[in-house]
C-alpha cells in the first residue's frame, strides 16, 4: 500500500513529493491523535495567559509544528525532508520559549536549538552521501540504488548520531530534560510524544532505504536501546520535578523502541523474517503507545501544575481527594507506561519480549547473548518504571499534602483539558484490551520496513498469545468485579468507622513525616550510585540536640556534568583565546576576505 | 465450557489448599521451637475472623486503599491460572505466558505500593520503598531463570518450561537405576535461584518476617499496617495463594510427575508442595532474618545463580 502525492515546487534538487506507506502510516496516526488532543487541551490550558502573552504567535507555531511533523513523515525527497526538519526545529524552539522571561527557559531553548542544528549538520552529510551514491534525491530511487557495505555502515552511524540527537539517545540527550519541563505542558506532550519520535522515524526511514546493513549495526542499536532504557529510568527515579521526571522517562521509552528496532535488524541480518517483523513491529507499536500514554501523563502533569504552580513532587500530596477524575486519568497513564496488563504498554512490550525470546532460541550464539541481555534489561526497566511511577502517583496524588495548601477550588479543571485526556486514556485502554487492529498495523509496518511480505509469515504465533492475554485481562476484570461485590456484601449494613492513620502510638505526626519521593527512591538510587552520581548536600548532625538544618540530594546527569560541560568549557576557553588575536581594524577583515576569495579563485582556475 | 470448568477447578484447588500450606509452615516452625503450635487449620480460622470483622479506614485514604486488596487478590488468582497444578493443565497456557505472569504480579504490586503510600504513614512508605527496590532485584533473578528454562525447553510457555524438564530428583534415581535420562546440573542452579525468589516474593525469613508487624525492618508486613477486616483478609489470602502457586512452579522442576493417573499425579503434586512448605519452614526455623542492607546481596545471589545457570547452558549447548 503506497500512495503518492506531487505538487510543483521550484527548488533545485527538491520536489514536493509526498508518499504514504505502511511505515509512515503508524507515525502519522500517532502524530495526528496527539497533536489534535494536545491542541484542544491547549485552549483550556492557555486561557490564564490571555491578554498577557502573544497567544496568536504561539498558536501559529503550534500549527506550523504540526504541519512540519506531517511533512517529515510523508516526505519522499531529501530537500523536502530537511526543509520540514528545520521547520520543526524552529517552530518547536519558539514553542519551548513561551515563558521567555525566565532565563532558564531561554537557556533550555538555546540548548535545544544548538543540539538540533548539530544533528541537522550530520543529517545533511548523511543524506548527501546517500544522494551521491544513488544520484538522486528521491527516497525511492535512493533505496533502489543499493549500498556497498562500508558506505551503509557510515550512513548508519551518521543516522544514529544525527537522528539520535533528536530522539534523545544517551549521551546525546542533554537538551531533552531541560526543554521538556521548560515548555508549556501541551507542548511538552507533543515534544515528548511525537517530536522526539521523528528521530526514530528518521532511523527507520534510513534503514528502509539502506535495505541491508552490516551485522554490527543490529547489535549497536540493541545496545543503545539497553543503555538508554536502563539509564533513562534510573535518572527518572532520581528526579524531584514532575515534568523533568517524565522527560527522563521518555529516554527510557526511546530505549525500549530502539531495543525493538535493534532486534528487528538482527532478524533481517540473520534472515529470520518473523523475528524482524516482531522486533520492528513491537518497536513501532511502542512509538504509538508512548505517544498516547506519555501525552496523557504530560497533559495530566500540566493540569496539576496549573493549580499547584510548582512541579516539585516532594511538596505535593493528597491531590486525589480534590481532583478525583484527573488522578484516575494519571493513574491510567502510569499503569500504561509501566507496561502493565490491561493497557497498551504491555502489548508492545510483550511483542518485543516475544521477539527477544524467539531470537534467544533461533539466533547464533552472540545473537542469543544479545537477546538475553535485552530480556534482562527490559525486565529491569519494567521493575524500575513500576517503582518510579508508584512513587510519582503515591506522592503527588495520595497521602497528605506536604507543603502546599490544597484548596477545593483545584477540583475545577476545564473540560477542554479533561476531554482530550479522556480520549487518550480511552485509547490506551482500547489498544490494551482489543489490540488486534493496531498490532496488525504495526506488523505490516514492520514487514514494510524490513522489505518482507507479511502473508508468508507465521503471524498466528503472535496473535494466539495475544488472544490469551486478552482473555486473561477479562478474567482479571471479572475477578475484580466479583471480589469487590463480595467485599460490599461482607460490609453490608455495617457502619465503617473512619479514623486517623495509625501512627504506631505517635499521635503528633504532621504531613511532613511522610515518605517523600526522594526517600522512596533512595534505596535504588544508592544501590546504583556507581553509575548515577548521587549527590547529597547538608551538614553532619552533631551533638545530642542538633540545631535546625537543611539537606538536599540530587542525581546528576553524568553526560551533562562530565562530558558536555567540560567540553563546552574547553570550547569557550579556546574561542576566548582566539579573541585575543582578534584584529581590530575593519580594513584588515576586508583584506582577509579578499585574500580568501583570491585563494578560492586560484584553486578553481587550475 | 470445559475451559470454564478448568478455571474454576484451578481456583478451587488454590483457594482451598493455600491456607493449609501456611498452617504447615507454622507447624514446622513450632516443631523446631519445641512447641505444639497452632492447628494446621488456624489460617482458615484467621481468614474467617477477618472476613467477619468491620474494617477501619484512615481519613487520609482514598478508593486506592480500598481497591488495592481486591486488585492484588485478583492478580494472584490470574497468576494461578498460568501455573499447571499437577494433572490439571494451566487454563491460560500460551507462548509467553511467563510475561503475563510477571506483569500481572506487577499490577498487584503497583496497587499494593500506592495503597501503602495512600495512608500517608511513614512506616508504610518505608515498606513500599523497600518492596519496590527488592522486587527489581527478584524480577532480574526471575527473568534470568526464565531465559535458561526457555532455552532448555525450547518454549516460552511456563507449563512446557517446567513440565518438560528432566526432574531434579531423578539425579537420585540415576544412581540407583542406571539408564534413566540424564539430569542437567543447570536445573539445580535454577531451582536454587527460584527458591530464593520464592522466599523473597512471599515475605518469608530470611528476607522478611511475616510474624512481626511493628519492626522498622519489615517490608511486606509494614505495607499492610493500616489494612483491617475484609481488606486485610484479602491481603492474607492473596499472600497464601501466591506462596502456593510459586511452590507449584517449583514442584515439577524437582519432582517427577507424569504417571498418567490423575489421582496419583495430584497426590505427587501435593506431596511436592508439602515438601517445599516443610523446606520453607526449616529455612525459617534455622536462619535468622537478614539485616536489611544485606537482603539485596541475598537477592543478587539468586541472580548470580540463575546467571551461572544461563552461562553453563550456553556453554554446554
Amino acid at each position: 500500500m503506497e500512495k503518492y502525492f506531487q505538487l510543483p515546487w521550484q527548488v533545485p534538487f527538491g520536489a514536493f513529493s509526498l508518499k504514504l506507506d505502511a511505515l509512515s502510516l503508524i507515525f502519522l496516526i500517532a502524530v495526528s491523535i496527539l497533536v489534535f488532543c494536545a491542541g484542544i487541551y491547549a485552549i483550556g490550558y492557555m486561557r490564564p495567559y490571555k491578554g498577557k502573552q502573544p497567544l496568536g504567535l504561539h498558536i501559529f507555531f503550534y500549527l506550523l509544528l504540526s504541519a512540519a511533523l506531517v511533512v517529515i513523515i510523508l516526505a519522499n525527497n531529501v530537500i523536502l525532508f530537511l526543509g520540514a526538519w528545520e521547520m520543526m526545529t524552529i517552530s518547536s524552539y519558539f514553542l519551548i520559549v513561551f515563558h521567555d522571561r525566565d532565563s532558564s527557559v531561554r537557556r533550555a531553548g538555546l540548548l535545544f536549538l544548538v543540539a538540533s542544528h548539530c544533528g541537522t549538520f550530520l543529517l545533511m552529510m548523511m543524506f548527501f552521501l546517500m544522494a551521491q551514491n544513488s544520484g538522486s534525491m528521491n527516497f525511492d530511487l535512493i533505496h533502489h540504488a543499493g549500498f556497498p557495505g562500508f558506505l551503509a555502515g557510515v550512513v548508519f552511524l551518521l543516522a544514529i548520531i544525527g537522528f539520535g540527537l533528536k530522539a534523545g539517545f544517551l549521551p546525546l540527550h542533554i537538551w531533552l530534560p531541560h526543554a521538556h519541563p521548560a515548555s508549556p505542558s501541551h507542548v511538552s506532550a507533543v515534544l515528548s510524544g511525537v517530536m522526539i519520535k521523528m528521530g526514530i522515524y528518521g532511523i527507520c526511514r534510513v534503514l528502509w532505504m539502506l535495505g541491508t546493513v552490516p551485522d554490527w549495526c543490529g547489535y549497536l542499536l540493541l545496545l543503545i536501546g539497553v543503555v538508554c532504557g536502563v539509564m533513562g529510568v534510573l535518572y527518572a527515579l532520581g528526579q524531584h520535578e514532575l515534568k523533568k521526571l517524565l522527560a527522563y522517562h521518555s529516554i527510557e521509552n526511546i530505549g525500549i523502541i530502539t531495543l525493538g528496532l535493534g532486534l528487528g535488524l538482527l532478524g533481517v541480518n540473520n534472515h529470520l523474517p518473523f523475528l524482524a517483523v516482531l522486533g520492528f513491529g513491537g518497536g513501532l507499536l511502542h512509538v504509538l503507545n508512548h505517544a498516547l500514554f506519555k501525552g496523557l501523563l504530560f497533559l495530566g502533569a500540566g493540569a496539576v501544575i496549573q493549580k499547584t504552580h510548582t512541579g516539585q513532587i516532594d511538596e505535593m500530596g493528597g491531590l486525589a481527594r480534590v481532583m478525583p477524575l484527573l488522578s484516575l486519568l494519571f493513574l491510567i497513564g502510569s499503569l500504561a507506561i509501566c507496561g502493565l496488563p490491561l493497557f497498551n504498554g504491555f502489548i508492545s512490550e510483550f511483542m518485543i519480549y516475544f521477539g527477544l525470546f524467539h531470537g534467544l532460541a533461533s539466533l547464533p550464539q552472540q545473537g542469543a547473548f544479545a537477546c538475553a541481555l535485552g530480556i534482562i534489561a527490559l525486565a529491569l526497566m519494567g521493575a524500575l518504571a513500576l517503582a518510579c511511577f508508584s512513587k510519582v502517583y503515591g506522592t503527588v496524588f495520595l497521602g497528605e499534602s506536604r507543603h502546599l495548601k490544597v484548596s477545593q477550588e483545584w477540583g475545577k479543571t476545564s473540560y477542554l483539558m479533561l476531554v482530550p485526556m479522556l480520549v487518550l486514556a480511552g485509547l490506551c485502554l482500547w489498544i490494551g484490551l482489543f489490540p488486534r487492529t493496531m498490532v496488525n498495523l504495526a506488523l505490516s509496518s514492520g514487514a514494510y520496513l524490513s522489505h518482507m511480505d507479511l502473508s508468508g509469515l507465521p503471524v498466528g504465533n503472535i496473535y494466539s498469545p495475544l488472544s490469551f492475554i486478552i482473555r486473561g485481562a477479562f478474567i482479571f476484570l471479572i475477578l475484580v468485579v466479583f471480589l469487590a461485590s463480595c467485599r460490599r456484601w461482607l460490609l453490608q449494613g455495617r457502619c465503617v468507622p473512619v479514623r486517623e492513620t495509625w501512627g504506631c502510638g505517635f499521635s503528633k505526626g504532621t504531613p511532613r513525616i511522610q515518605y517523600t519521593s526522594s526517600s522512596f527512591a533512595r534505596p535504588i538510587v544508592e544501590f546504583v550510585k556507581v553509575i548515577l552520581f548521587f549527590r547529597q548536600k547538608g551538614p553532619e548532625m552533631k551533638g545530642k540536640f542538633p540545631a535546625k538544618t537543611t539537606m538536599s540530594s540530587s542525581v546528576l546527569d553524568a553526560s551533562e556534568e562530565y562530558l558536555f560541560k567540560p567540553l563546552f568549557d574547553k570550547l569557550t576557553g579556546f574561542s576566548k583565546n582566539l579573541d585575543i588575536r582578534r584584529i581590530r581594524y575593519t580594513q584588515m577583515y576586508l583584506m582577509y576576505i579578499f585574500l580568501y576569495l583570491m585563494v578560492l579563485l586560484i584553486w578553481k582556475m587550475k | 465450557m470445559n475451559n470454564i470448568f478448568l478455571i474454576l477447578s484451578h481456583w478451587l484447588i488454590v483457594l482451598v489448599l493455600s491456607p493449609l500450606l501456611i498452617g504447615i509452615i507454622a507447624k514446622v516452625k513450632a516443631f523446631f521451637a519445641g512447641k505444639r503450635g497452632p492447628s494446621f487449620f488456624q489460617p482458615y480460622f484467621d481468614l474467617q475472623k477477618l472476613f467477619q470483622k468491620t474494617p477501619v479506614y484512615s481519613r487520609t485514604t482514598t478508593w486506592v486503599f480500598r481497591g488495592a486488596p481486591i486488585v492484588n487478590l485478583a492478580a494472584v488468582l490470574v497468576l494461578a491460572l498460568i501455573v499447571p497444578l499437577g494433572p490439571f493443565k494451566a487454563p491460560l497456557e500460551f507462548g509467553g505466558d511467563i510475561l503475563l505472569a510477571a506483569y500481572i504480579l506487577g499490577l498487584g504490586r503497583f496497587f499494593m505500593i500506592i495503597a501503602s503510600l495512600d495512608t500517608g504513614s511513614s512506616f508504610e512508605g518505608m515498606g513500599a520503598s523497600r518492596e519496590a527496590f527488592f522486587s527489581c532485584l527478584s524480577e532480574l533473578a526471575l527473568f534470568m531463570s526464565f531465559i535458561t528454562l526457555s532455552l532448555m525447553a525450547h518454549s516460552i510457555s511456563l507449563s512446557t518450561m517446567i513440565v518438560s524438564q528432566v526432574p531434579l530428583s531423578w539425579a537420585l534415581m540415576g544412581v540407583l537405576m542406571p539408564g534413566t535420562p540424564a539430569w542437567s546440573p543447570v536445573l539445580l542452579l535454577v531451582a536454587a535461584s527460584f527458591f530464593i525468589v520464592i522466599l523473597a516474593e512471599n515475605a518469608r525469613i530470611p528476607v522478611d518476617d511475616p510474624d512481626t508487624h511493628l519492626e522498622l525492618t519489615m517490608i511486606h508486613e509494614v505495607m499492610v499496617l493500616d489494612h483491617s477486616g475484609v481488606d486485610f483478609g484479602y491481603m492474607l489470602y492473596a499472600a497464601a495463594v501466591k506462596l502456593f502457586v510459586f511452590a507449584g512452579i517449583l514442584v515439577p522442576i524437582i519432582f517427577p510427575l507424569q504417571t498418567g493417573n490423575t489421582l496419583v499425579d495430584m497426590l505427587l503434586f501435593l506431596g511436592g508442595i508439602l515438601t517445599i512448605g516443610i523446606a520453607v519452614g526449616v529455612v525459617e526455623s534455622t536462619m535468622a532474618r537478614l539485616r536489611l542492607n544485606r537482603v539485596k546481596d541475598f537477592l543478587l545471589i539468586a541472580f548470580a545463580l540463575s546467571f551461572f545457570a544461563f552461562v553453563v547452558k550456553m556453554w554446554r549447548g
